[in-house]
């Protein structure tokens, strides 16, 4: 009974303290963000059960990230399977406008999608600040490999920004900043 | 010995906080090395930057998770005895989901239509809200629909319907009146009178094996049924106010089923361009494992629905009811709706099948207990009169 409250304080308090970043990241790889909502929404119900059940917390953070990385593969799996829309499905309700304040989120998905699903994850990880360690168990990918795989996707990004005539903001505007 | 260069793998380690000692040692003596790191640091906080715009979460989306939270905590007080509908605990270990339908206590006998009730209630108004408008439909926003149309029947006319059902296991507390195997049933509904209905059973040969009718108008109940080949008819005074018809109880199981699958999140969902125009076949793949205090489970269902109206053609469930496997499957045959001009004068009434037992006594809201003591009322009615 008690343990249930606490459940839900400690819950709340890790959603505080990281749904927006959980948000962010699902953003980011989900091409709906209705799918973002949901997934949030289900990985910490997730994260729920799991203090319920009294489990481990000592890395909330990537815990939370496996999760919602897990619940975003099988959201889009699920995509794939679902039917185009017809009018005649017209819900009365418009879908909201992606809350992005200064586009960037925008262009990051569109180089992002020309990326495979696993550059995806991987990148969207790392810009999470998970370890490789974290990364490893989110995209279920043994440790050893993160390294050479995000290299490589990091890569490919880069190379997607050049071919879209985006090359080198970034760079530039790091390395002078009074352009930023 | 002086290290060779870093090679790419280890440089992204190092602009990842993630390389070793000797590495970092190296990259700090080679300015090649050191420029390279340079040049990936900035490339990652490009990345770490572009991924990172500044959004929150939207408040919807944190209201429902605050909203969730909230209740789980207010459960804590009033968990005996109280029926819910919740995600699986255990599934989330399993990396499955259901959603189950328990209850705590000792009152579980009491549930039927009270808990369908319930959880139709929490299915509808905390399940469906979360359905938005987006840019494809789902097989989640088709059930949603579908438990809708369950939700508003028919406001008038007859309704007749004409299906298969097939039972296996299914506890008398959802369906009193049916025993197990493959029946064809015929179920006439006045939606322009509440609670007057006629529903009847059907062996595959086509002789009636049992039928109920009720008519609040005339305060009347006719059960008709059939025992060892001795048909057996039982005319009851219908009580005032009886809490839920048969076709509500039988069409919020549905509704309460449907929902259950929608909360599933894990539907698969197929088109089905058929005969009839096209359809839409919804399954939600089997999930083990049930809780010791688990009343009601839907471990596995499938539901084929009109995509026109958003009626179910086809339903199938398989889950546990206190513990009990069941599986029940309904196909629909023939469905019309008619004017009351249009129904033939019959249409509510149980015909009289020669050589029955005819046993009169009151009604209760529980036809099948009606059934029993009017029975043995008889009983001891006729051995007294030895």
């Amino acid at each position: 009974m008690e343990a249930r409250s606490i459940a839900s304080d400690t819950a709340r308090e890790l959603f505080q303290a990281h749904g927006a970043a959980v948000y962010r990241f699902l953003a980011v790889l989900l091409r709906h963000h209705q799918d973002a909502e949901d997934c949030v929404q289900e990985t910490f119900l997730k994260l729920l059960r799991h203090l319920e059940a009294g489990g481990e917390t000592s890395n909330a953070r990537g815990w939370l990230f496996t999760v919602a990385a897990h619940a975003a593969r099988d959201r889009q799996r699920r995509r794939s399977r679902w039917i185009p829309f017809l009018p005649a499905h017209a819900a009365p309700v418009l879908p909201a406008q992606l809350p992005d304040e200064d586009g960037r989120l925008k262009i990051a998905r569109d180089a992002l999608r020309q990326l495979t699903a696993r550059d995806r994850l991987l990148l969207a990880l790392r810009a999470q600040g998970l370890s490789y360690r974290d990364i490893a168990a989110a995209a279920r990918i043994r440790p050893a490999s993160v390294g050479r795989l995000l290299a490589r996707a990091v890569d490919r990004w880069a190379t997607n920004l050049r071919k879209d005539g985006n090359a080198y903001d970034v760079l530039e505007r790091h390395s002078n900043p009074g352009a930023r | 010995m002086p290290m060779t260069c870093l090679n790419d793998i280890q440089i992204q380690a190092l602009a990842d906080g993630e390389g070793h000692d000797a590495e970092r040692t190296h990259a700090g003596s080679c300015a090649a090395c050191a420029e390279r790191l340079r040049q990936r640091r900035l490339l990652m906080s490009g990345i770490h930057d572009r991924l990172n715009a500044p959004i929150a979460v939207p408040a919807p989306i944190a209201r429902r998770v605050d909203e969730i939270f909230r209740l789980n905590a207010e459960a804590t007080g009033s968990d005996r005895g109280a029926t819910r509908l919740r995600a699986d605990a255990r599934g989330f270990s399993r990396g499955s989901r259901s959603v189950r339908l328990q209850a705590e206590g000792t009152r579980r006998l009491a549930y039927s239509g009270v808990a369908v009730a319930a959880a139709t209630l929490v299915a509808v108004l905390v399940i469906v809200p979360m359905v938005k408008g987006p840019t494809t439909v789902s097989a989640s926003e088709i059930l949603a629909k579908s438990a809708s149309q369950l939700a508003a029947p028919i406001a008038s006319g007859v309704e007749f319907l004409e299906y298969e059902l097939t039972l296996d296991g299914v506890p008398r507390e959802i369906m009193p009146d049916q025993g197990d195997g493959v029946y064809r049933v015929v179920q006439v509904i006045d939606h322009g009178v509440p609670g007057r209905f006629h529903f009847a059973s059907f062996a595959p040969g086509g002789a009636q094996l049992t039928a109920i009718a009720e008519d609040p108008a005339a305060a009347r109940r006719v059960m008709a049924m059939r025992i060892d080949g001795q048909p057996y008819r039982f005319e009851l005074s219908l009580p005032p106010n009886p809490m839920f018809s048969e076709p509500e109880l039988q069409r919020m199981h549905m509704q309460a089923t449907v929902a259950m699958m929608q909360a599933s999140g894990n539907q698969h969902m197929q088109v089905i361009d058929a005969p009839e125009g096209r359809q839409y076949r919804i399954d939600v793949p089997s999930v083990s494992g049930t809780a010791p205090a688990a009343v009601w489970d839907l471990n596995e269902a499938h539901a084929v629905i009109d995509a026109g109206d958003y009626h179910i053609v086809e339903f199938a469930v398989k889950g546990a009811f206190l513990r009990e496997p069941y599986s029940m499957s309904y196909r629909l045959i023939r469905r019309e709706v008619k004017t009351s001009a249009g129904v033939p004068s019959g249409a509510f009434e149980v015909p009289l099948e020669p050589g029955a037992i005819v046993i009169h006594g009151e009604g209760s809201p529980i036809a099948p207990r009606d059934a029993l003591v009017a029975a043995l009322r008889e009983l001891a009615r006729a051995r007294q009169g030895r």
